[in-house]
């Protein structure tokens, strides 16, 4: 399940409100089938705002290719000047946590983030490096708990490796878009995202904004998405090391 | 305690500047002990607390010696389950205007699960990681080290790096506590891959620290890792660096401890010599007790509990002053250790170690006591009869100096025999020991024997003062004979500590002549020691391309561990090192070792290597690498001086192959005949010197370096010599004023009958010098013996190399006026006091 | 010769003793006078005056017109080497020294050559009947022995004033009147000045003159004709 750099997708098109209720993994799989794409392109701007209300704002561009699960992705920083030209490079491994190489510019050279290190706040953000991954459903136990208020409320727990030892979430039973999401591990509550300011884009429903709270922290961060397109041509070759290196 | 009260206080308050100058014998003794060691330990502490600081919650580090491993490694560490965070380290001290500053290389994103960083304010340049590793350029620093340089964020620090001078920008600053006060505070973080290139690493770690899960034991993880890895890397938890640190001082410790319990010993002599004269003094005192029902156990445990409480007050002041020099001596120690072993550690205070000052109390009181048996015995052996008919103190019994120059002879014979058997350890030990007090039995007869002859001599010179200075000297042996003993024993040290210091730089020399000949070293730091920094070895074609160099070998040089300890591994081109530097053979074939190295069939150890870590010719080395255990040969031995642990020389191919690190260390530059050296060297620091950190050092610089830092070495040898022998000197003070109050009716009569005060001066000066005289005659043989010893010591267990006897002629020259003077010196007060008293009493007294 | 005026000496302590109280005294060259008195009288204070060994609190003595309160110790000690001998008591003989070196003892102090130094120490022994015990160390002497090695000491450089304190306090009767009698036939053949503290009544009625003291003040003061003669009459 991504949580994050493909939200949008993720929370995608409107549906017949059909599935049976009660299981929980017929939904996610409804969910997933919703959102899929073959590419995706977007520009992101994210603001963080930390103690104090101090506002930090980051731009990136980002590009995506392939199935859910099995694709890739590149991300590619713009905004502000000092990181400019960093990019990150997500595999996606529909049986595996996914491999991320980040690139330096300054030093020329690229990092791959080890998996302990997925856990870790991604770059000053609300949000870690392992909710860029991208998981399949089957990745996941889920489990229907109820309805609220237009959602139905699911549970899901993870079946390999993972910072979070389970979650709930809200998908809106009209569009088979989730709404929100809140991550648990071991000490209790972590995360909460939540999805707004939905939109159709090529017939597939998307949040235009993002907000993770770090309740840990208790900072937020807001993501937006501009320029959003789907299915657009792209190719392999733009998202391999050399890519990465190149600066695309 | 009635007894202490009404007998022993008023005496000692009599006199009190003679029971002070006793004391000044334990306080020394004691002050140099607990100031070495703690001194040492502070240093060690230091780096133990650095360590501490530094490794955070880290549970295991993995190493491979100082050339470090692959990046791969973290991979495959990482990739271990039981592994719950695993992050890369690389540490190095570099030399800032302000003193080292350590800099510890992470990498940002993981290691916080290792080590936490407490900014201050919440920077958001630090707290986004994102800008930190984006721009190479960033440091993280401690308050302490922003304060004292008037850092603030986004302040710029110039720095001399791989990639030539760099300006450093600084983004985050580190409240003080935890991480930020390792290195006495002088810390600064940066991003591990910026520091590779900065460090001229490559793609090289220095170390992984790693975290294991929970409930994965430390021994269990260990074993998981090792196999993982396999026998060329080292798993173990950080405070085995510690250890290691040790480990490598150990030498340190080792050298300062037979100095301080020397000082101890001399000491000891002192309280003897004071005991022994109250004895004398208070003979009538004593009789008077006896007489009146005192044991003879009363008296003696009355001696005893003097000479307890007079130790335990001297070794109090003597615990006191150890710290106090132990905090000047810190830092200056902590310098040579770092020079020596380039360790970073810092030690800004001292810390003080409660055994080690209870055990030195302990010591100086047992020492004390140890002093005041036999003068305890000979009190309470006092025949109170004789005691109390007046009349001249009581001379050493004839029977009593027999026994003990039997005893001397026995102890000689037995040193001697244990010469002959001198290559079992402990027999040469014992005989060191029984040599030593063999000179001390014999101080007393020799004293008399040497005062007897003195005697004609003083009488010509001085015919009254002369005669009436050598007679108190023969009258009163017991008077003198611990002062001389005391000043024979440091007289002996300045000697050996002197010859083994000529004698360590002659072959210093010799092989600086042979294996320091290049014209030029091209070094990435100031000092030839220092591996903070390594070139590439694409530098080398650059450097050969200069017009005048003839010649350039690329030497690596790294510790690895060998036979369990780490070990000066030097990689070079074998052949030409041949051809330009050939080191004496002391033992192989030197045709085939320099052949059968170059081909990496071998390796050349040196003679000290095979000296403190066992090996002999034709011996298999198991050297740990990276690529598995390198199983090599000892072809040859040869005598090298590179490193005070030992070396071995690999050739470069060989250890390329195995270590996968085909870096730099030092360049040296021969240049072609006709060629002028600042040339050449100017031409190297034009082509290169704008975009590399590099130095080039000229063939004097290097050996000065060398030179300087042997000096550094022998530098606090030479502290304690001077200890030693100021407490030799307080002995002769003590010996004097004593000899001055046994002969104040001497001195009186002289007075009475027509003696100037001048010329009673020069009887107590005469007696100094005489003192001095003996006490330099039998220092400088007993020195000649201890040199011997000095010598075979430093062979076995210092430094591995055998030296060559040779005795400092010169420093025992130096020692005779400076002896005298002292001498003269140490008579200026009591011979004041000699002609200040009152006549009429002087006369009077019995 | 020795002229005392007005002589006080305290001894300053938790109690301030007054040895000698305003103390006159004159000795003419020559002279021959013993000192008398009880223990503690002042009798040896006013000899350790008189010998430079001491200084008074008050007034003003002098040796053979010089006044001993203008010098330095030094001084004080050359007025002693050059005028005065002393014999003690106990003899105060160096235990180490020979007789031979004991006599020489203040001739070396005056830097004399050797040779005349040896001279005069045989002569001196010679005249004390020692001639026969140069080598011998005051250990292995009677004390009439030694006291005669002090005498031949303390007349090394025949100075003109003689001190003696008790000069036969240590030995026996016999023995006493043996060094008694060489102090006497010195006197006669060296007409030296010479002042005897003493409490044996015998030694100072051989005197010449005697003078009393009782706590710090001349009680009385006798001249005789001849007391020797008279004596040796008896």
């Amino acid at each position: 399940m991504n949580r994050l750099l493909l939200a949008p997708a993720l929370s995608l098109a409107l549906l017949t409100p059909c599935a049976v209720a009660q299981d929980a993994r017929q939904i996610m799989q409804e969910v997933q089938k919703r959102q899929h794409s073959t590419s995706q392109h977007y520009e992101g701007t994210l603001e963080v705002i930390g103690g104090g209300n101090r506002i930090a704002t980051k731009r990136w561009i980002f590009d995506r290719l392939g199935d859910f699960g099995n694709s890739k992705g590149m991300l590619r920083f713009t905004v502000p000047a000092e990181v400019k030209g960093v990019g990150l490079l997500i595999v996606n491994h529909p049986d595996r946590a996914s491999d991320q190489w980040m690139w330096r510019p300054n030093i020329g050279r690229e990092q791959r983030i080890a998996l302990q290190d997925r856990s870790t706040r991604f770059f000053g953000t609300d949000f870690s490096f392992e909710d860029l991954e991208e998981r399949d459903v089957e990745q996941y136990d889920y489990k229907f708990l109820g309805e609220e208020a237009g959602t139905w409320k699911l549970q899901s727990t993870p079946r390999k490796s993972s910072q979070y030892t389970y979650g709930y979430l809200w998908v809106k039973k009209d569009n088979y878009t989730i709404v929100k999401i809140e991550s648990y591990n071991k000490k209790g509550l972590v995360r909460v995202i939540d999805y707004r300011d939905f939109e159709q884009a090529k017939g597939i429903w998307t949040a235009r904004t993002t907000e993770v709270h770090d309740v840990t922290r208790n900072s937020r961060t807001i993501l937006k998405y501009d320029k959003l397109e789907y299915n657009i041509p792209m190719k392999d070759a733009g998202f391999t090391l050399d890519a990465l290196r190149r600066g695309a | 305690m009635m007894l202490l009260r009404l007998i022993s206080w008023p005496y000692a308050r009599k006199h009190l500047l003679r029971w002070l100058l006793t004391m000044a014998g334990i306080v020394l003794g004691v002050g140099v002990f607990v100031g070495m060691h703690t001194a040492n330990q502070s240093v060690l502490a230091a780096f133990r607390e650095t360590i501490d600081k530094v490794a955070g919650t880290t549970q295991l580090q993995i190493t491979a010696g100082e050339p470090g491993f692959g990046e791969e490694v973290l991979e495959k560490v990482q990739s271990l389950p039981e592994v719950r965070a695993a992050a890369p380290v690389i540490e190095a001290t570099v030399s800032t205007g302000q003193g080292n500053l350590l800099i510890l290389g992470v990498d940002m994103l993981g290691d916080r699960s290792l080590r936490t960083y407490d900014l201050e304010g919440t920077d958001e340049a630090i707290d986004d990681p994102l800008i930190f590793l984006a721009q190479a350029d960033s440091l993280i620093v401690t308050r302490t080290f922003a304060e004292k340089n008037g850092l603030q964020v986004n302040s710029r620090v110039p720095m001399r790096t791989m990639q030539g001078d760099l300006i450093f920008t600084v983004r985050g600053i580190m409240k003080p506590g935890g991480l930020a006060s390792a290195f006495g505070g002088d810390l600064a973080i940066m991003d591990i891959y910026a520091a590779q290139k900065f460090f001229g690493r490559g793609r090289r770690f220095d170390r992984v620290d790693l975290a294991l899960l929970d409930g994965v034991t430390l021994a269990d993880g260990s074993a998981k890792l090792r196999a993982l890895l396999g026998s060329g890397y080292e798993v173990s938890p950080p405070s085995s660096r510690g250890e290691q640190f040790e480990q490598t001082s150990r030498i340190y410790s080792l050298a300062s401890n037979i100095t301080s319990i020397f000082a101890l010993f001399i000491g000891m002599f002192i309280i003897y010599n004071t005991f022994a004269i109250a004895v004398t003094q208070r003979r009538s005192e004593i009789g008077i007790l006896r007489a009146l029902g005192a044991t003879r156990s009363q008296i003696r445990t009355l001696f005893l509990t003097e000479s307890a409480i007079a130790g335990s007050i001297g070794s109090g002041l003597g615990v006191l002053f150890g710290i106090v020099m132990a905090h000047a001596m810190a830092s200056y120690i902590g310098n040579i250790l770092t020079e020596v072993y380039g360790v970073a550690q810092r030690a800004d205070g001292i810390q003080v170690d409660p055994v080690l000052i209870g055990g030195a109390w302990a010591m100086g009181i047992v020492t004390s006591l140890f002093a005041a048996v036999i003068p305890a015995r000979a009190a309470a052996y006092v025949d109170p009869v004789k005691a109390l008919q007046k009349g001249r103190n009581q001379a050493l019994s004839e029977g009593e100096s027999l026994l003990r120059r039997w005893a001397a002879v026995g102890c000689a014979a037995a040193a001697v025999i244990a010469v002959i058997f001198s290559h079992s350890t402990a027999i040469f030990y014992a005989g060191f020991v029984l040599g030593g007090v063999a000179a001390v039995l014999l101080a007393p007869s020799l004293t008399l024997w040497l005062s007897r002859f003195l005697r004609p001599l003083l009488a010509f010179l001085r015919p009254v003062e002369g005669t009436l200075a050598a007679d108190s000297l023969i009258q009163s042996p017991r008077r003198t004979s611990g002062t001389v003993a005391a000043l024979m024993l440091s007289l002996a040290l300045v000697i050996s500590l002197g010859g083994l210091a000529r004698s360590s730089y002659d072959s210093l020399a010799d092989w600086m002549r042979i294996a320091l000949n290049p014209d030029l070293f091209v070094t990435t730091a100031q000092s030839v020691t220092s591996r903070t920094f390594v070139f590439p070895a694409s530098l080398g074609d650059g450097l050969r391309a200069i017009p005048g160099v003839d010649e350039v070998q690329l030497v690596r040089s790294v510790r690895v561990p060998v036979k369990g300890g780490p070990v000066m591994l030097v990689a070079l081109d074998i052949g030409s090192v041949e051809r330009r530097a050939k080191l004496p053979a002391v033992e192989g074939d030197a045709a085939t070792m320099y052949r059968r190295t170059e081909r990496g069939e071998a390796v050349l150890a040196s003679e000290n290597f095979v000296r403190l870590h066992g090996g002999k010719l034709g011996e298999v080395l198991e050297i740990a690498a990276p690529s598995g255990v390198l199983k090599l040969p000892i072809a040859g031995i040869v005598r090298d001086f590179s490193d005070q642990q030992g070396s071995l020389l690999i050739s470069r191919q060989a250890y390329i192959r195995f270590w996968n690190d085909d870096s730099v260390n030092v360049f040296r530059v021969y240049v072609k005949q006709g060629a002028q050296d600042s040339d050449v060297r100017q031409r190297i620091l034009d082509t290169f010197g704008k975009q590399q950190r590099l130095f080039v050092l000229t063939n004097k610089d290097v050996r000065d370096y060398v030179t300087r830092l042997t000096d550094q070495w022998f530098g606090l040898t030479y502290v304690q010599i001077a200890v030693a022998v100021l407490v030799a000197i307080l002995g002769i003070v003590n010996a004097l004023t004593v000899s001055i109050t046994d002969r104040r009716r001497e001195l009186g009569v002289l007075q009475a009958v027509g003696g100037l005060r001048q010329q009673i001066r020069h009887t107590v000066w005469m007696e100094a010098a005489a003192i001095g005289f003996i006490g330099l005659v039998l220092g400088l043989l007993l020195g000649a013996v201890e040199l011997y010893y000095a010598i075979e010591i430093s062979r076995r267990d210092l430094v591995g190399i055998d030296i060559g006897y040779a005795y400092p002629f010169r420093t025992a020259l130096a020692l005779a006026p400076v002896i005298l003077i002292a001498a003269f010196l140490a008579a200026v007060g009591p011979s004041e006091s000699a002609v200040r008293g009152s006549l009429v009493e002087a006369l009077e007294y019995e | 010769m020795i002229h005392l005026q007005g002589v006080t000496k305290q001894f300053a302590g938790k109690r301030q003793v007054t040895a000698l109280e305003r103390l006159d005294l004159h000795l003419a060259r020559g002279e021959m006078v013993s000192i008398v008195g009880p223990s503690g009288s002042g009798k040896s204070t006013l000899l350790n005056l008189i010998g430079g060994l001491d200084r008074p609190t008050e007034g003003e003595i002098k040796i053979d017109g010089q006044a001993l309160s203008t010098l330095s110790d030094d001084g004080l000690t050359r007025v002693r080497r050059d005028k005065i001998g002393f014999i003690f008591q106990f003899f105060n003989l160096l235990p180490t020294l020979s007789c031979l070196e004991n006599v020489s003892l203040p001739l070396h102090l005056r830097g004399w050559p050797r040779k005349k130094i040896d001279e005069r120490a045989r002569e001196l022994l010679d005249l004390v009947q020692l001639s026969g015990r140069l080598e011998h160390l005051p250990d292995e002497l009677s004390g009439g022995e030694r006291q005669r090695v002090a005498i031949a000491r303390a007349l090394s450089v025949f100075p003109p004033v003689l001190l003696a304190d008790e000069p036969t306090g240590n030995l026996d009767t016999h023995t006493g009147a043996e060094i008694l009698k060489l102090i006497h036939d010195l006197h006669d053949r060296l007409g030296a000045t010479i002042l005897i503290v003493t409490h044996d009544m015998v030694v100072a009625e051989s005197c010449p003159r005697t003078i009393g003291i009782r706590d710090g003040r001349i009680v009385t003061d006798v001249r005789r004709g001849d007391a020797r003669r008279e004596m040796s009459r008896a």
